[in-house]
Order: C-alpha cells, then structure tokens, then sequence
C-alpha cells in the first residue's frame, strides 16, 4: 500500500463529508472561474475585434469613462485621416436599445458609415449584404442574435419606438460581441439618438502597425488635436473602459468572497476531520508516525477534495456560463465564452491553493496533539 | 540468536513524576527505575497505579512533569527529534489493539512503514512476512472487525515490529483476550525476546503473565512498591509461536 492510497481511503471512507466539500468546493470555483471569466473573456472580446479590423489606436472623449457618454464632433475624423501614417479612420456611434417585446432589455447598437472599410471588413452571410449609402432604414444582424430575434434577411425589426428597419444582412462571427451585435448606418442611428453630427469615438488603421514609436506619434498628434480628444492604444482603451473596468472589479470582488466560502468550508471540514479523528491521529503517532506525516496526510485529504471540486467546479462553469450568455437578457452584453485555459488553469490553480489554506490550522492542530492526549480522546 | 542482557541501561529514569493538573493528580511520582538493553520486564500494579503513565512516558508518547528518561544514555529532553527515536527505535501494542478500521490486516500492518524508505513491493512482502511470523498470514486481506479479538491482537503486534524495534512496549496486550490467545501473545513475546533480543516492557494484571518476565516491577499509587529480578527465570519459547 502506497502513502496516496491510505490517504484516498480516507476520503473515500467519508463519503458524505467528502462529498459535501467537493460540492462547496465545487460552486465556490465555479463561481469565481465563471465571473473571471467573463470579466477577461469581455476585454479579449473588446480587444479581439480591434485585433480584426486591425485597430491600433482609439479615439474618445477625454473624461468620457464610458463609450456611451463619449461625444466628439464627426468632422474629427477628417483631422486625424491627415496625420501622416493614418491609413483609415472609422468614426461610429455606440449605444443601447431594448427590445421589450423580444424580451431584451440591453442590446448594443452601433452606427457606422455606410459603404466604410469598417463595414465592408463584416463577415456577412450569403443572401445578404453591408449597409450602403442607398439604404434606407437597414440593420445587420449578428448571427446569435439574429437566430434569439427568429429574424432573417428581410425581415422587419421594430427599432428605436418609431424605427422600422429591415434585416440586410447577418454578421458571422465567433466574437460573441459581434455574434450578439447590431448595426445601423450612423446617420440613423445619430437621428434616432438625437445626437446629430455626433460619433462616440473612431477607431484608426495606421500604415505600419508593427512600428510601436510610430503609433505612439500618431497617437500623441490626435491626442493633441483637442482638449476634449483622448487617444490610447486598443488594448489600454479597452481596459480603460468603465464597463471593462466594473464587469472586473464586480468579478473580482464576487470573487473575492466565493474563494473566502470556500476556504471557510475546508477549513471546517477539515477541523471536523482532525476532531473526529484525534484518536487515530494518536494512533498513527503512537505507531510512529511524525508531525510531519500527520501533516502531509491532513494536507493530501484537503487538496484531494480541493481538486477534485476545483476540477467540476471548473468544467461546470466553462460547459454552463456560456448557455447562460445565450440568455436574451445577458446576450451581448458579456462575453460567456470562458474555455480560456488560462482561466481553466486559475480555477484548477485557485482550488489546490484553497486547499492548503483551508488544510495549514486543521494540520498543525493535529500534528501538535501529544500521543496519550489524541489516544485518550473519545 | 538467544537472549542476552547487556549491562548498559537501555532506559533510566531520574526522579520522573506525572502530575495531571485537572485532577491535580499524581500519576507517576518520583520514580527512578533503569532497564537494560535485552531485557524482559513486566510492569504490575492495580488500575491508577501509574503503569501505563511510566510506559507512556518511556516510550515518548507523554512528558513527564518533573524529573528526566534517559534513552542509551541521552536525556529525552536533549533529544531534538523524539518522534524519530520513536518510529525507529519503538513498537508498542495496545489493550485495543487500536488497528484502523478501513484497512485490511495487510494495509494495517504497513502503515507505520511509510516513514520509511522500503519501496511498495517490499513493504508489501516485509508485512506478509511479520503476518506470518504472528500466524496471521490466512488473514491477511480480513478486515479488522471481521477478525476475533486474539486474531487483531496478533496483527497489531505484527505492525509493531514493522520499523524493526529493539524495544517492544506492550501495555496490556491480552487484556482482551481470552486465555488461549493470551498465551499466544506471551509466547511470541518471549520468542522476541530470546530469539531477537528484543528489550520488552509489558504492563499486565495477569500475576502469571507477569512472573514470566525476567523482572517484575510492581507500582502503587505513583511509586515503586517492588522490583525484583530473576534474571535465571526460564521463558518458554515454541517456535514458531503462531503455528496454523
């Protein structure tokens, strides 16, 4: 018999307790692994778009913590496509509109120049098109929201209380924001807004992406077109933004006390545990057994259950937070994808360091038990 | 190899006393005994006397409350790792035999080996043959509560001497055993005894179990009433003393 079987036989023997802590153990990664997931899942989205249309600089307003407050004249854009090394600049109006009828309450809407590169850069289903300068009143689709809409090229698609628009075309795309997204030209979504003339910021394709002290001059020449204008690179624009900012901090505090559950639950099993079993530590001390061994043995039990409900809590929340995404009342608005192996490894790597945590006191109260003490114990 | 006591004591204690401070009772007061290397000694005396104290307090399962032991000559208070002279040096046996429950008597009988460096295979093999020196080896896959009380007796002393002790500390093993197992457990005993010059501490209540021993100490409340040697006495010793 090997040192690891005794200690599985252990936890096997207790079946309902070791049960019970992998479950705890289980919902608390789970939920941590879920809402960190999402909170890095929605900046790799944010950054992941850019990425596609090439995207090296954003343009906002400066204070505008939000996309949706951010306001800059549109006529900027012309100003930034003269610096030098600027090879295309795309100006569009971010915003939210609810479908109350389809049960949505928050949907992302973006207007964009019709017949822009940007447009024309959508991977667009056959049978269907990018908005022109020719249509009146059309929208894009993302793929996912088109199917939770029941909604095809063609199709009407009551917008903005008094809008009818029509279906032109269904965006495919494994970026969840763009597979949940929705477009209309910029002129009707500024009209339907009320913000004519009025873009919430632009995003820039320079000439030699590669070339970081050519971007960072670009960057410095738009930022000093005006007081109000705010240049940064895409990723910091996206962790600069104040969702970006509030969907990771709600997550990490969340988080935060998921992880304290959790160790708060194996520190009390394990407590029962050394409790429970004090005359068989003293037994083991007895037969010859070192502090050092009733240590490890606590310890093993402790990361054993840890990880195996690190390990389901884990898979749980990568399997189930991305049919909760699909939810029309989250859809579009977070990014539910989280099979990131980076966060597979976090949760796994959060569930083991729980474990040992939960493990040190119950551990070191049962290596410092004197023999007779333990053996005495009822 | 036949029995020899060597001159040098193997344990001595200096004015050793337990005080137990909930009770303010004084389990074991002022003792100062020696026992050497080969010995064979049984220690008497009725329940409260202290016996199980001083052998819990010579085999490093207790601290003494004043006074100093001495193992091969070094004081236990010197001694920076007790447990080691424990798990190396010691085997005990226990009145209920205190196997663990969800092991089977072969698993039982390796636990105390994991502090050791014998690889699975041959901790596997040192344990059947430690069953079979105790006439256990039928029983090897039983569990413990499938085995009578002399049977689980037997496989606890096959555990004790996993590590290779050269003492044993038994504190009244046959205690619950019937007469027929208990002779059993004294014959392997004194088996150990002669045959591997194993020094022996065994409490008991049992007068005739006690004679047996080269050396009876008896104790009464806390202290040392007698202690006589016989150093001539004849122990039996059939070989081998679990025969199936």
């Amino acid at each position: 018999m090997r040192f690891h079987t005794f200690v599985l036989k252990n936890l096997i023997r207790r079946r309902v307790r070791s049960t019970l802590t992998v479950i705890g153990m289980a919902v608390a990664v789970g939920g941590v692994v879920a809402l960190v997931g999402v909170s890095s899942g929605s900046v790799r989205s944010f950054v992941s778009i850019y990425e596609k249309q090439k995207v090296s600089i954003v343009v906002d307003q400066k204070g505008a913590k939000q996309r949706l407050t951010s306001s800059l004249p549109e006529e900027l854009g012309e100003k930034i496509a003269k610096i030098p090394g600027v090879k295309q600049v795309n100006g569009g109006l971010v915003d939210y509109t609810s479908l109350e009828d389809l049960g949505i309450s928050a949907l992302v809407v973006q207007g964009w120049i019709p017949d822009s590169p940007i447009m024309r850069g959508l991977n667009i289903e056959p049978g269907g098109h990018w908005i022109t300068a020719s249509d009146k009143r059309g929208v894009l689709l993302g793929e996912d929201l088109a199917k939770s809409l029941e909604k095809k090229v063609g199709d009407k698609l009551q917008l903005f209380d008094d809008g009818k628009f029509t279906v032109l075309g269904i965006v495919k795309s494994s970026i969840p924001y763009e597979s949940t997204g929705m477009w209309v030209a910029l002129p009707d979504l500024q009209k339907f807004m009320g913000r004519p003339g009025q873009v919430s910021g632009f995003t820039i394709v320079v000439d030699h992406p590669e070339d970081k002290a050519e971007v960072e001059r670009i960057r410095s020449e738009i930022a000093a077109l005006g007081p109000s204008v705010k240049a940064k690179t895409a990723e910091e624009s996206v962790k600069g933004t104040t969702e970006i900012r509030f969907i990771r901090a709600t997550s990490w505090i969340t988080s935060a006390i998921a992880i304290i559950i959790g160790a708060v639950g194996v520190l009390n099993t394990m407590i029962m545990s050394v409790s429970e079993r004090t005359r068989e530590i003293g037994i083991l001390r007895a037969i010859g057994w070192r502090r050092r061994r009733i240590v490890q043995m606590i310890m093993m039990e402790s990361v054993g259950l840890s990880l195996v409900g690190g390990i389901i809590g884990t898979v749980c929340a990568v399997v189930i937070t991305p049919l909760l995404g699909k939810l029309p009342a989250v859809a579009g608005l977070i990014n539910a994808n989280i099979a990131d192996p980076r966060i597979i490894t976090f949760g796994i790597a959060m569930a083991i360091v729980m474990g040992l945590l939960g493990a040190a006191y119950p551990a070191y109260r049962g290596a410092q038990l004197m023999p007779t003490e333990a053996l005495r114990h009822e | 190899m036949s029995s020899h006591i060597h001159e040098t004591p193997i344990f001595r204690t200096e004015n050793v006393s337990k005080l137990y401070p909930d009770g303010q009772v004084h389990a074991v007061e002022d003792v100062s005994i020696s026992i050497r290397r080969g010995e064979y000694v049984s220690i008497m005396g009725p329940s409260g006397s202290g016996k199980s104290s001083l052998l819990n307090m010579i085999g490093t399962l207790d601290r003494p409350t004043a006074g100093e032991i001495y193992f091969e000559g070094q004081p236990y208070s010197k001694i920076r790792n007790l447990d080691r002279v424990r798990s190396q040096k010691f085997g005990f046996v226990f009145q209920s035999f205190y196997l663990l429950p969800i092991l089977t008597s072969l698993e039982n009988v390796q636990v105390p080996m994991f502090e050791g460096r014998l690889s699975g295979t041959a901790r596997v093999r040192k344990a059947k043959e430690l069953l079979d020196l105790v006439g256990m080896s039928h029983r090897m896959n039983h569990m413990p509560q499938k085995l009578s009380v002399g049977e689980r007796q037997r496989v606890a002393i096959a555990r004790s001497l996993v590590n290779d002790p050269i003492v044993l500390l038994a504190d009244e093993p046959t205690g619950n055993l019937d007469s027929v197992s208990a002779e059993g457990v004294f014959e392997l005993f004194a088996h150990l005894h002669q045959q591997q010059g194993m020094t022996i501490v065994l409490i008991t209540h049992d007068e005739e179990f006690g004679q047996r021993a080269q050396r009876t100490i008896h104790m009464q409340d806390g202290h040392v009433r007698s202690d006589v040697s016989s150093a001539h006495r004849r122990i039996r010793t059939p070989m081998p003393p679990f025969a199936v």
